[in-house]
């Protein structure tokens, strides 16, 4: 388990990140969330023990986190890049014998790997001779080939086309059932809403929401309605049941007041407009970290 | 301690499979080489066609002897090194003289001309004047023969005996001998101390520069891929720090043992003189001292910044400290126990090329070799240390190079 308690770090008259504390626990996917430069970048550093926090501690497995667990953590940082000029197989091994593992090993590990991503037959070939997409692939294995405990992943899914994005979440999905502690940074709302159990939404530096998806998301509020339909909007704008609409030309996504009713809100707008779909939904997590952070900020 | 070896073999690996390491190897030799020949063609083959020098002669006593005795230099085919070529008109007076010679020396047709002017019986005066400044040999053997001219003519007035004038005609020439520790006395030249020291000087500096810029290039990208990142997850910046002084010492040290061996193979030919490697165990010394010692500035200073731009001028202003003791290398060969040879020797960053020089020049006392070596270590010390404190933040702070007060915070900072 990594537990994470009143963690700040100020850099010479910033404050990076103010108080925050977490817990993740084994088997599950922990989703550290946040707008750009809100203090993900600096939470991750201080956790992988790359920097100091200037207060707070960082618990991993009971034990103060120290230069000895640099070997159990694995690392993809959100800009990718290897050494250009290295052969695939020698960066592997390379990173993998940074982590501890013996060379004859990391050597059997490499290949075992390469297989897996199904990009073997660039063993010896150049970094820089590969596509993009398998670059990402080879940097990726570089993060877990020593079979981390804790595992922290920056926007893992970026720069993969689908097929890939499908591969990536399933390894992901079996490293929560081989019981490793995984943090997920992303952007990517969907991916997170997905994958992850708990979430921590920060903003500049801030906790902003933090807890079980679920639980966040009841506790929003169910009065969300998605709705699909021909014909002017105009009218579903202005409807005296609405709290906040996110209206598209055919497409809504509608918050409604606290003591109003959606089947009501669906006969009142069905007269004007012809719906096409109606679903009462739980909030987005999208809609989450976008209510969120304005709020946090508007304070 | 393990992974810093493991980050030097990666180090090392990656860069000698390189072409830039090939190219480096092969060049620097080819350089070399050319500075070893230099010496020998400088000195042996000085010229191969003969030169028409004007004389005008203004007493009318000199000509004669004067070309006599210049006519006995002759070039290696045989030919007479000088041709004599008397430039007095009775018919002129001496300013027409004159500006006849200097057309003559513009057109090319002399190569310049002796002007004798007699101002009484002692006071002679001579100038030599040519479009281009002149070889200073040419010079030395126009005096000579002046002089033996001036002597011989005097000496025939007062009617002495031939066999005297010969005698006093016969100059000795000093030659240099330089005393070694061990007693046994060796020839020695200036041409030779300056290029056979300046081979390792120069070595070491241009492998100090070319394995420093390849080191801060590497830093950048480094960094500017947030590779460093997963580095320093996975060892901590002292052992990546370690790991690359050590990797690209050895990068350097096997540079230096192929050129050696080069060397060896060389050895006694005209190339290699027999004893270039005389003091090969001292100045690999401190040639192994002065590049760890410069490699631990460059990876202090190359984690600071975060573009190829910043690296480039950054590099820049490292190499003209590195420069700096081939600027005091001539001065300290012509005068090797000057007080600023002996200041040179305690100042870390020239120690190594000071040392290298004196070691060539002659024999260095013990106590100043331990001196200066625990004096090098000791500033080794102290540059890792400082250049780890650096590296540990730098390698993670981009954009905006730190100010000189904030490196010192960071130098300070526990």
């Amino acid at each position: 388990m990594l537990e994470v308690k009143n963690l700040t770090k100020v850099f010479k008259d910033t404050v990076a990140v103010d108080n925050i504390s977490f817990r993740i626990e084994p088997g599950k996917i922990f989703g550290l969330l946040g707008p750009n430069g809100a203090g993900k970048t600096t939470t991750i550093r201080t956790v992988l023990n790359i920097i100091k926090p200037t207060s707070g501690t960082i618990i991993f497995n009971n034990t103060p986190i120290s230069n000895n667990f640099l070997n159990s953590t694995g690392y993809l940082p959100e800009e990718r890049g290897l050494y250009r000029k290295g052969k695939v197989i020698e960066t592997i091994i390379y990173f993998a014998q940074l982590k501890g593992i013996d060379r004859a090993i990391a050597h059997q590990e490499a290949i075992r790997w390469l297989k897996k991503m199904e990009i073997d037959n660039y063993r010896n070939n150049k970094i820089e001779e590969l596509s993009k997409g398998n670059q990402q692939k080879v940097q990726f294995i570089t993060a877990l080939i020593h079979n981390p405990m804790l595992l922290i992943l920056d926007e893992p899914f970026s720069g993969f086309d689908p097929i890939n994005q499908q591969l990536i979440k399933e390894l992901l999905l079996s490293f929560v059932l081989s019981g490793k502690i995984i943090m997920l940074s992303t952007h990517q709302m969907d991916f997170a809403e997905k994958l992850c159990t708990e979430i921590l939404l920060i903003n500049n530096g801030k906790a902003v929401c933090n807890g079980n998806l679920t639980q966040i998301k009841k506790s929003y509020g169910t009065n969300f309605v998605k709705i699909e339909f021909e014909g002017d909007s105009s009218y579903v704008k202005l409807h005296h049941s609405i709290l906040h609409a996110d209206i598209y030309s055919n497409y809504a996504e509608i918050q409604l007041k606290e003591n109003e009713y959606p089947y009501e809100f669906l006969r009142d707008i069905a007269g004007k407009i012809k719906v096409t779909h109606f679903s009462i939904v739980e909030p987005t997590l999208n809609k989450i970290f976008i209510d969120s952070i304005k709020r946090s900020s508007n304070i | 301690m393990k992974k810093a070896l493991i980050v030097a073999r990666w180090e090392y690996w990656e860069k000698v499979k390189t072409k830039t390491f090939l190219i480096s190897l092969i060049i620097t030799p080819i350089i070399i080489i050319v500075f070893a020949i230099m010496p020998t063609l400088l000195t042996s083959q000085l010229d191969n066609t003969t030169k028409a020098v004007g004389v005008i002669d203004t007493s009318g006593i000199y000509f004669k002897a004067l070309k006599s005795n210049l006519e006995n230099f002759k070039l290696s085919d045989g030919q007479p090194n000088f041709i004599l070529i008397n430039m007095n008109n009775k018919e002129e007076n001496i300013t027409s003289i004159i500006r006849h010679a200097d057309a003559y020396s513009l057109s090319g047709k002399i190569e310049g001309y002796l002007f004798i002017s007699n101002g009484g019986t002692d006071s002679i005066r001579v100038e030599y004047r040519s479009k281009n400044s002149s070889d200073f040999r040419d010079i030395n053997r126009f005096e000579e023969a002046f002089n033996n001219a001036r002597i011989k003519i005097i000496l025939e007035h007062n009617k002495v005996d031939p066999s005297i004038m010969k005698y006093i005609a016969n100059n000795v020439q000093i030659k240099l001998f330089k005393i070694n520790q061990s007693g046994s006395e060796e020839k020695s030249g200036f041409l030779f101390m300056f290029f056979t020291s300046f081979i390792f000087i120069l070595l070491l500096m241009m492998m100090i520069l070319s394995s420093g810029g390849m080191l801060i290039r590497s830093l950048v990208e480094e960094k500017s891929n947030r590779l460093i990142e997963i580095l320093v997850s996975s060892c901590t910046p002292n052992e990546l720090l370690a790991g690359k002084v050590l990797g690209l010492s050895s990068i350097g040290l096997t540079q230096v043992l192929i050129w050696l061996l080069i060397g060896a193979v060389l050895l006694g030919t005209s190339i290699v003189p027999a004893d270039t490697f005389r003091n090969i165990i001292p100045v690999m010394f401190y040639f192994s001292l002065g590049f760890i010692f410069y490699s631990s500035i460059f990876v202090g200073v190359g984690s600071i910044v975060t573009t190829e731009q910043e690296a480039q001028q950054i590099t820049s202003y490292l190499s003209m400290v590195i420069i700096l003791p081939i600027v005091i290398a001539v001065p300290a060969i012509e005068n090797p126990n000057s007080v600023l040879v002996h200041v040179f020797s305690y100042i870390p960053f020239t120690i190594p090329a000071i040392m290298i020089l004196r070691y060539n020049i002659g024999p260095v006392p013990l106590w100043e070799t331990l001196v200066s070596m625990l004096l090098m270590i000791a500033s080794i010390y102290l540059s890792v240390s400082i250049a780890a404190k650096i590296f540990r933040i730098g390698i993670l702070s981009y954009g905006k190079r730190p100010s000189l007060k904030e490196l010192i915070t960071w130098i300070t900072e526990k």
